[in-house]
């Protein structure tokens, strides 16, 4: 048992960092760590930035022409991004997808999609959620039927986040109403840019249309777009739910805003209060304590042991911490939280903001907007029934 | 990055489980808190097993083995809520290989690893709290060497213990003396504790020590923070334990015609106790991990640790219990004890609020698993 990482993860950890430093605009990386809006160029520009050098598919195997890294590899990369201040790599296409379609997809289907998955020149959106399918999600009741060497596609998707940019989308889609809910859905890929499809943001309640709904009306979809077999889909979506547990923790980017609380905290004042940092330094226990969990299931699944049941707990706790944080954020800036002007969100407004302290702009918006994280990815409720699951049967 | 046991780590684990679960049942133990709380045949059947020289350099014909096998051996303590105080041997091994003198060190060493003796922390006072620095007790040095006069608290098995590591001031500063029980001036006065182990009033007048270091406080805050460690290890094999318990209680139990495991707000309450296991097993790792780093990174770690399994333990006792319903609240039933266990530990060594203060007085900019 050791809690230093090898030379060699070290030796890593430094020529990430170093091309970082080379490569992550600073005016960027400012955006990310002031919680300042970030454009839907900005996100893909450096998505495209990572392609370049291959690292946008950090998680693949080199057999499809990712780094093929180990899970330590993957999460001292992680870590150097979100400690850089790089923006979020958006999961749908490179960690969510694709290995969906390496593991089940025709080697056409490989040959077509993923390279444009790794280069970040496709944005690709997560087709699940149903107004009537939210943590039950084998209920989903949007139709492909299938036509000669096409499926018609009817119905609605929704939350789908950052769908305003998508190109193409992955869904789960009902082919049979035979057996069990689970059995009758299938796994299909659709250009978001075809005749009948129309994609409505959602506005929220920090101000962001950041999910979408989509409506399919009569949408034509080629045979060659379904993944594996038909009425297989559950399977495959199981497949894709069960990968890179780890990183719904998000436990580098808790790390880096814990350090953003801090600053924030002596900047209002309330760091010298015993009662508030007390809340802090539960919050950076937490956060070690939450490092650590995250850190034993990447040695198990680097010795290959893997007999954890814990990872269940990584998605709970993750996002405990991430409404925690910014929670305390606003209450550190107390009645300087509350002024809600929109545009102070963005980088560069040149107002004048209420108090003078223009980075306390998106603190409300942006606990308003974590909110979603113990909703999303299966609510912790789920979570819970899961984890009960494994210890009562 | 390494979270393994090793063999030689699983096979210490297995004989210290093996002999929990042959020697070490739930009557023998309650056989044992009958009997006072403290058995020294037990002490010497850990002896035996090699248990009291873990931690003791080779030199001094210990095992010179370190903080995770250790921590390996105490979780499996906790598992059977061993009352005999196998810690002491852990803490009075460090603090004597770190800080004693070569004769010190060759006189006492092979005797605690060899269970001959048991040399145990006596440190608390009533005004000192959890407060290290605070300290009444007093030392002197006379011709022949020093005598100490002082009062201390809680001694664990003190009553039978051979010595005692008694942190007494001398010139205004802390230093840290090797008492004697058989010392003239010496009395104890035993009694037992919440979890039904044994400790005693510690009374020295004018009595004969030795000196272990004049940097007491120092080797107080290694002896304290090696106990902590220790702590954290048998609260998880405590929690580890009390959460099998609990899942078959709930599978067996039937209300209402079915098993009271089929409602949803008793499985996410296990649920909720599984994530305090497990958050606690982690922050345990870490303790033991960074036993051996330097006082300041060493002292932030412990009291991270402890506010983890602080609050784990409140939780997973209190929860354990609750779910049991009313057999949860006899004496006639494990819960409850595993309960008071908990109660205890998190209260030794500094409790929850203590550590929250310590990590609040000790934050820096940033924190991770890789603070140095």
């Amino acid at each position: 048992m050791d809690l230093a990482y090898t030379p060699e993860e070290q030796a890593f950890r430094e020529e990430v960092r170093a091309w970082l430093n080379d490569h992550l605009d600073p005016a960027l990386a400012t955006k990310v760590r002031e919680d300042q809006r970030l454009s839907r160029d900005d996100i893909q520009g450096w998505a495209k930035v990572l392609g370049k050098k291959g690292w946008l598919a950090y998680g693949w195997p080199q057999a499809f022409g990712g780094p093929g890294w180990g899970a330590v590899q993957k999460h001292v990369f992680a870590e150097e991004l979100a400690r850089a201040g790089a923006p979020g790599i958006v999961p749908f296409g490179p960690v969510m997808v694709a290995p969906v379609i390496m593991a089940f997809g025709t080697p056409e289907q490989q040959k077509r999609f993923l390279p444009g998955i790794a280069s970040g020149e496709v944005w690709w959106s997560q087709g699940y959620s149903e107004p009537g399918s939210g943590s039950d999600l084998a209920s989903v009741k949007t139709r492909a039927e299938r036509q000669g060497d096409h499926y018609i596609v009817n119905g609605q998707k929704t939350w789908t986040t950052l769908g305003q940019h998508g190109d193409w989308m992955f869904n789960l889609v009902r082919t049979s109403n035979e057996g069990k809910p689970q059995t009758g859905i299938s796994f299909l890929l659709l250009d978001m840019k075809s005749p009948g499809v129309t994609v409505r943001p959602i506005k929220l309640l920090d101000g962001e249309c950041e999910v979408n709904e989509v409506f399919f009306d009569n949408v034509k979809v080629p045979a060659d777009q379904l993944i594996g077999e038909e009425n297989k889909g559950w399977t495959y979506a199981k497949h894709l739910l069960a990968h890179e547990r780890t990183n719904i923790a998000d436990v580098n980017r808790s790390k880096r805003e814990l350090e953003r609380l801090k600053r924030i905290a002596k900047q209002e004042g309330v760091w010298e209060d015993q009662r508030f940092r007390d809340q802090i330094a539960l919050l950076e226990v937490d956060i070690v304590a939450l490092e650590m969990l995250v850190l034993r299931v990447l040695s198990a699944e680097k010795s290959g042991k893997n007999s954890l049941d814990i990872a269940g707990l990584l998605k709970i706790k993750g996002s405990e911490i991430q409404q925690r944080y910014t929670e305390l954020m606003m209450l550190a800036a107390g009645p300087y939280s509350l002024p809600f002007i929109e545009e102070a969100m963005a980088a560069g407004w040149q107002g004048d903001f209420p108090g003078g302290e223009v980075a306390n702009a998106p603190l409300a918006s942006r606990y308003f907007n974590m909110r979603k994280t113990t909703i999303y990815g299966g609510s912790n409720e789920v979570q819970r029934n899961i984890v009960a699951q494994t210890l009562l049967g | 990055m390494d979270f393994d046991f090793s063999d030689d780590q699983q096979q210490l684990r297995d004989a210290a489980r093996r002999w929990v679960d042959k020697a070490y049942t739930f009557e023998h133990r309650r056989a044992a808190v009958n009997a006072g709380g403290f058995r020294r045949e037990t002490y010497n059947a850990l002896a035996e097993l090699g248990l009291t020289a873990l931690n003791v350099p080779e030199a001094h014909d210990g095992m010179g083995l370190g903080a995770v096998d250790a921590m390996v051996v105490m979780e499996e303590m906790g598992r059977g809520m061993v009352l005999e105080p196998l810690a002491q041997s852990l803490i009075a091994a460090k603090v004597l290989a770190q800080y004693g003198a070569d004769a010190v060190q060759a006189d006492w060493l092979p005797r605690i690893a060899s269970g001959e003796a048991l040399v145990v922390l006596a440190h608390q006072e009533r005004r000192a709290r959890y407060r290290l620095d605070q300290c009444e007790s007093k030392a002197q040095q006379t011709p022949d060497g020093y005598t100490l006069t002082a009062h201390k608290s809680l001694v664990p098995a003190g009553d039978q213990a051979d010595a005692f590591l008694v942190p007494a001031l001398l010139n205004g500063t802390q230093a840290l003396f090797l008492l004697e029980r058989s010392a003239p001036g010496v009395t104890t006065r035993g009694y037992v504790t919440q979890d039904g182990s044994r400790a005693a009033e510690l009374e020295a007048a004018h009595s004969p020590a030795t000196l272990v270091t004049a940097e007491g406080l120092a080797a107080l805050e290694l002896a304290v923070d090696t106990g902590s460690a220790a702590v954290c290890a048998e609260a998880v094999g405590v929690m580890d334990q009390v959460l099998t318990i609990t899942a078959d209680y709930l599978n067996q139990r039937k209300q209402f015609g079915v098993a009271i495991a089929s409602f949803q707000a008793l499985r996410h309450r296990l649920a909720d106790m599984k994530m305090q296991l497990e958050l606690a097993r982690s922050m345990s790792y870490y303790a033991s991990l960074q036993l051996d780093q330097p006082a300041d990174q060493r002292r932030r770690a412990i009291a991270r640790a402890r506010v983890q399994l602080g609050q784990s333990m409140r939780f997973v006792g209190q929860q354990a219990v609750q779910l049991h319903g009313g057999i949860g609240v006899t004496d006639e039933y494990i819960v409850s004890h595993q309960f008071k266990k908990l109660t205890q530990l998190e209260m030794t060594y500094g409790d929850s609020l203590h550590h929250l203060g310590e990590v609040s007085a000790r934050m820096q900019a940033t924190a991770g698993v890789g603070d140095t």
